[in-house]
Order: structure tokens, then sequence, then C-alpha cells
């Protein structure tokens, strides 16, 4: 199939994809906050309310709660919703909905019912959004069977995700990284998905394996370009899917390379990281380790609002620079 | 917890170790640092002081037996600590059998068990050895007990790439029990096989040039396989240099005799008597690649006058090198054919100058020369294996050592400088490849030049 591909950003690849799903789809539909005439909280939406009407980009009331709530309803009932946070902070508001209600329906019923809504997540730090506006909560959904929770890090995978999200009869959690909006990538026209639960080797290597998510994906691979200058060859990962998570792809790179470090911005205690350095310690690769796993992740710290500190809170490239160098010395 | 007293590890080759001696007996009272006992190997006799004080107990290792290194030998039990149940104690196979017989109850079948419980010495379990689950694999897979291997890592942690070179090293003399090792001319710093030298006289002095003449400690260079003293004139271009040059060819190579040495000693052997006939008093000793495993030979073994040691990409630290490389080298005869083969030398092909490639020519069309290399090669890197370990000697020697290597290096990857012992200082030049003498060769002299000034 021929597709004309372009540079889109990020959040161009979003709206695009949004558009095609309600241009395909009749039950497709948008909600949330100042989504319609203002374009959303960080542009995302843009004008779909002029193309596709208020009645399917529909802004809703400052009630996370609520919105989600009409969501998951609406999503019960036959429609696909696509319901966007401004924050992906406020989560936590709506909580109830998503995983009481859209990750148990299905199971509680009996299977009599499936719950086909996608949220969308502005997620992390770094744009001095200060400590309630700047989190990244995914490890908190992912903790939560009946959810997926995804985290695309290109623009390609942002709207390839978003589209085999809204074919997914189940609840898709989607977390997108607020500095990752701007950067641009090759996006393919017309309708395409990648798949839900498969993590992206993005670069090979054979001296230590970098499992990352979301925006450390591009820190990762710059990390790993100075690397290969110091004749470290580092294999990065773009985990891409928190749940369920692509173990297999994971395991597989471990083997090759016997290191791992996991850098997500997540706060490291109970993050994703922490959950793939267990599954790697459980799994057949144990045996293959030849340096004990390390993990960067988000301090144990709300997210200050000071910017330099603000950066000194999550991973940065120096960081993994620093560990990486550690680990190929044969780590702590 | 009373504290364990283990046969130590005295000795890079050392699995097992005999008591020679005990300064202490069973209950007696010790303070930390006072010695203890007295161990001997195949090569030395050691004392080995008390970890810890208080009271001496339970001593299991016998006078004049082998014994695993890292064996519990007596433990030291603080004051008011209470004794081990006789049971538990660590003892050797005899007591066992005595002591539990009494205790069990009296099954018939019970005692003729018994035997296959008791455990099997030397098997020790190796779980009190720091390891990583790969190196734990590796060593179980080649029937290596980890303590018996040198960790290189973090606080001794053994890796990947120490089982590995204990896996490409013959078996420690000191596991070949009772017969003696055939006595041999010449001391041996490695421990690799050493078939008897093919040469019948004393060793052939090599071909050399002064490249430099100065006051001053003289800096003694050698190159690399498939060179010769040539190789190091492009790095001379760089900079002045004030101190002597002294440059060698090795055995097969250059002006030298065209002989396949038996191994590394053999060429050390040679070289010694070259620096000897030259009067070379005390020098920095600079080797490349293969030349590298053989200064790091001379500078172990010690006959000659090494103070420092400058490993240019060196060969010997792990078991990778480029065969494809080492064949189409050898094998190629035009410009054409050699090329291709040069420019994986470099990060930067535009280094290989005209007179470079014209000068590896040269040696190209002397097919016997090329014979006796293609030799060595087989000798040295037999199926793209690097049979030789220099890892060893590094962390035996006592001089400053610097190991200069390029990131980009496609003949012997960079990544096996790593983990070399933490006194060894590592210089990695990015965007540059096995010849960092050519390509950073400013940087190269200045280091040189540093370490012969000192």
């Amino acid at each position: 199939m021929d597709q004309a591909v372009r540079e889109l950003s990020y959040a161009q690849a979003i709206q695009e994809a949004m558009a095609i799903a309600m241009e395909t789809d009749e039950r497709v539909f948008l909600m949330g906050e100042d989504i319609g005439v203002y374009g959303g909280a960080f542009q995302v939406t843009g004008d779909l309310v002029e193309r596709f009407g208020a009645d399917r980009v529909i802004d809703t009331p400052i009630s996370e709660l609520g919105g989600a709530g009409v969501a998951v309803g609406a999503a019960v009932t036959g429609l696909r919703p696509i319901f966007e946070f401004q924050f992906s902070d406020f989560a936590t508001l709506a909580m109830e909905q998503i995983v009481n209600q859209a990750a148990k329906m299905r199971y509680m019923l009996g299977g009599a019912v499936s719950v086909p809504v996608v949220m969308r997540f502005p997620a992390g730090s770094g744009t001095g959004a200060a400590a309630q506006h700047s989190q990244s909560l995914e490890a908190w959904l992912g903790h939560v069977p009946g959810l997926k929770v995804i985290q695309p890090a290109t623009p390609y995978d942002a709207k390839g995700m978003l589209l085999a999200a809204v074919a997914d009869p189940d609840p898709v959690m989607i977390f997108e990284h607020k500095l990752l909006y701007k950067t641009k990538g090759p996006v393919p026209e017309g309708y395409y998905t990648v798949p839900i639960g498969k993590a992206a080797i993005r670069r090979e290597g054979r001296d230590l394996t970098i499992v990352a998510t979301s925006i450390m994906v591009h820190k990762a691979l710059e990390a790993a370009k100075t690397l290969e200058a110091e004749g470290i060859d580092v294999e990065v990962v773009d985990l891409r899917t928190i749940r369920p998570m692509d173990k297999e792809t994971v395991i597989e790179s471990v083997k090759k390379t016997s290191r791992l470090l996991c850098v997500y911005e997540g706060v490291k205690t109970l993050g994703v990281g922490a959950e793939v350095s267990a599954m790697i310690a459980e799994s057949e690769a144990f045996d293959f380790l030849d340096a004990p796993i390390v993990r960067l992740g988000g301090a144990e710290t709300p997210i200050p609002y000071n910017p330099d500190l603000e950066k000194a809170t999550v991973p940065q490239v120096p960081d993994i620079l620093a560990a990486a160098r550690s680990l190929a010395m044969g780590g702590r | 917890m009373p504290v364990e007293v283990i046969l130590p590890k005295v000795d890079m080759d050392m699995a097992t170790g005999r008591i020679s001696r005990w300064y202490v007996g069973e209950g007696a009272t010790v303070k930390k640092g006072d010695l203890l006992f007295e161990i001997e190997t195949d090569k030395a006799a050691m004392e080995i002081d008390a970890p810890a004080s208080g009271t001496i107990r339970d001593i299991s290792g016998k006078e004049g037996i082998d014994i695993p290194v890292g064996e519990a030998v007596a433990w030291i039990y603080a004051e008011g600590e209470a004794t081990k149940p006789a049971k538990d104690a660590v003892a050797d196979a005899t007591p066992v059998q005595e002591v539990v017989p009494a205790a069990a109850a009296p099954v018939a079948a019970a005692p003729a068990a018994l035997p296959e419980l008791a455990p099997a010495n030397p098997g020790k379990p190796s779980n009190g050895t720091r390891a990583t689950p790969l190196a734990r694999r590796l060593a179980a897979a080649a029937g290596l007990q980890l303590d018996a291997i040198a960790g290189s890592g973090p606080r001794g942690r053994v890796m990947r790439s120490d089982v590995e070179t204990a896996i490409a090293a013959p078996a420690p003399a000191a596991s070949v029990p009772a017969k003696p090792a055939p006595i041999v001319s010449r001391p041996s710093a490695s421990s690799q096989p050493r078939p008897a030298p093919q040469r019948s006289a004393g060793a052939a002095p090599l071909n050399f040039a002064w490249l430099r003449q100065g006051e001053g400690r003289p800096i003694v260079l050698i190159h690399g396989f498939g060179a010769d003293l040539n190789s190091w004139r492009p790095m001379l271009a760089a900079g002045p240099v004030d101190a002597p040059l002294l440059a060698l060819d090795l055995p097969g190579h250059g002006g030298s005799p065209r002989q396949t040495p038996a191994d590394l000693d053999a060429i050390a052997c040679d070289v010694e008597a070259t620096l000897a006939a030259l009067d070379v008093g005390p020098a920095l000793l600079v080797g490349h690649s293969f030349g590298g495993a053989v200064a790091a030979t001379v500078a172990a073994r010690g006959h000659a006058d090494v103070r420092a040691l400058a490993l240019i990409a060196p060969a010997g630290l792990g078991p990778e090198i480029n065969g494809a490389f080492l064949q189409g080298f050898v094998r190629a005869k035009s410009e054409a054919s050699l090329t291709p083969w040069l420019r994986l030398l470099v990060a930067d092909e535009a280094v290989l100058s005209k007179p470079f490639v014209n000068a590896t020519l040269a040696q190209a069309a002397d097919a016997e020369l090329r014979a006796a290399q293609a030799e060595i090669s087989d000798r040295f890197f037999a199926d793209g294996t690097q049979t030789f370990d220099i890892r060893g000697l590094l962390a035996a020697l006592r001089m400053p050592v610097r190991v200069i290597v390029g990131a980009n290096d496609r003949i012997i990857p960079a990544s096996q400088s790593l983990g070399l012992p933490g006194e060894v200082a590592l210089h990695v030049f990015a965007a540059t490849g096995h010849m960092p003498q050519v390509e950073r060769r400013e940087q190269v002299l200045k280091i040189l030049l540093e370490m012969v000034r000192v």
C-alpha cells in the first residue's frame, strides 16, 4: 500500500488519528475540557470542532469524574469515545470511573459488555507546571487488570497506537508526554495501526539494554550515540505498552546484552522500571545477567516548580550516560 | 556469629593450597592480626593473619593436605559466643561419619546411606563467591569452580569475561597433584602452555632501529602483528621527541629472523636478549596490539628493567579478534586486495596515506615473510580467537600501566579493555580505530612522553 509519508509533530499525528477515526467510524467522538473552540490545553484537538461539529467534539464541564463517567457509559452503550484529560494528574479525580467501572465491567458482567473507551493523558514534567500538573502516573493505571496502558514515544506510534486503541474492545489509557507534542517524525497518511503490547527495538546493540518509556526513549537514544563513541554498544528498547507488557522482547534483549538499565520518568519506587527489572529477575534472562540491574526513575519527591530542580528530579542524558558507563564496567 | 577463617587465594593460578604449619591450636585465644598459619603453594609460602579476635575453634584444615581456596579451615568465636553443636561443625569426612550414626536413630538402613550425605571434598559449593548469574551459569557449564576464578568486577565480582578467561586458560598447575612441572630454562610469567622452545641456542637478538637518539630514559616500541618497526614513524612526526626511542621488529616481522615463536614467553626472551645486547637500562615499554601482549609479558617476567608500560589496543584482554581481518591481511598481495583490510584498521580512512599503504604492500610482496606471519597468526590467533591472556599479568604488575584504545576498534573490540585492575589507566579515544598511535598520534605521543618523564 502506497501511503505518502510526511513529517508531522506528535500532536499533529494524534489529531490526524482522531480525525481518521471519526471519518471512518461514526461511533467515534471526542470529549474533554476545552477541546472545542479552544483546541485543547495542548492544542491537540485544534480545529477538529470545525471539521466534525460540536456534537462530535464535545466540551465537558470541569469535572473529570463526570466526564469520564459519561465516556464509560457511552462506551458501554456501543459508542467509541475518546476522552481527553487536560493533565494526566487529574486522572486521580476520575479513578472511580477508570478503575472500578471501566476496568471491571466486562469481567463482572461475564463478558456481556465491553468498554471500548480511549482516554488520553498529557503527562510528565519539563513545562514548569509544578507538582500538581507534571506527574507521570502511568504506573498507577498499569497496576489495574482490565486496562491497557500505552506510552507512544514517536509521532508514528502516537497515530498508529491511538487508532489501535480506538479499535480495541477494552479501555485503553494513553499517556502522552507533554514535551513530545512538538517533536516531529515521519507519519504515513491514511489508516494504519501499531499493535498494543509490542515493544520496539529502537537501536540494536550488544553491550547493554536500556528499556525506556516515552520521552526517555529519546534521551536513551541520545546517550547511546555518545556511548557508541566510547565503545559501549547500547540496545534501546522502547517499551511502548506498559500493560500488557511485551516481556519477550525485553527478555531476548537482556539475554543478548547481559546488562539491563531501566529508564522511566515516573517515580522510581514501584514504577514501570521496577516492574521491568523484577520481571527480568524472575525470567530466564536472570541467568544471562552479567551485572546488577539498574533503574533510573523519577526522584522520590513532588515535581518542583524551580526549573533546575524540575530537571534534576527526572533522569536526564548525563544520568543515563553515567549509569550506562558504570554498568559497562560491571555495575555496582 | 563466629568469623570464618578461610584458605585465602594468594596466587592468581591457585585453586588449592596446603597449610604447612598452624601457629595456634584449637581453643587458643587470638587477636586480630595474629599469625594463624602458613600456607604453601607451588610458588610461595605465606603467613596468614587472624581476621578477627577471639577463640580458635573447629580447626578442620589439617596440615599437609590440599584444601580448595575459599574453604573454611577454622572459626573464630567471640568471647562468650556459643560454639556450634558438633554435628554442625565444619569437619573433614571422618568425624562426620563417627558423630552422625551415634546421634541418629538406630534404623538399619541409615548407616549405609550416610557416606553419600557426607560432603564430597573438594567439591565445595561456590555460593559464597560474588559472581554474576551469567558467570555462574557459564562456570557451571564449563565445570569450573567459581571460587577458583579471579573476579575482575566491582568488589571482586566474577563476571562473564573472567569465566571466559578461565575457560581459555589451561588448568592451573596446583590442581595436578604430586607431579612436578617440568623444569624449564626460563622463568614463566604467563599461565599459557609452553612447549619447549624450538631454538637450540640462546635467544636470537631481534632487528632494531634507534628512531630517535637522546638523553634520559628510553622508550622501547614493539609493533603489532603484520607490521614492523617503521609503523611507529608516523607517530614520531607528530611532535618533538626528546627521549631516546628504540623500535624492535618482532620475530617473523620486518628484519627479524623469519621464525614462528612458540609462545609469548619465547618472544619475550628475544626482546630481553635484544635489550640486554643494546645495554638498554630502565625503560618505558610500549606495545601495540599483539606487541602489547609481548610487552606485558616482558614487563611481568621481570628480566628487563621495565619501569612503565603502555599498551596500545593490546591483544590478550579477551578472546575476540577480527579473524577475517587477520586472514585477509595475510593473504592480500595487491593494493586492491590489501586496502579494504587496511581500512578496517582505522576509523577515518583518510589517515591511510599512500606511503603507509605502499610500505605494507612491500611487506606483502615478501612471500617468506607472509608465510611466517600466517603461521604466527595460526598459532596465536587460532580460529579468530586470542589464545593468550595478559589480564592476569597486568594485575600483578607493580609499575604504572596505561592502556590506550580507540572506541571504534574493529580488530579488537574496545570493550575488552574494560574491567582491568583499578590501577591501570585507560585512555579511550572517540572516533578512533585499532591504531590510536596513527589516528591520534599527537595525543598518544604526549601520553608516552608524560610516562617516560616521570
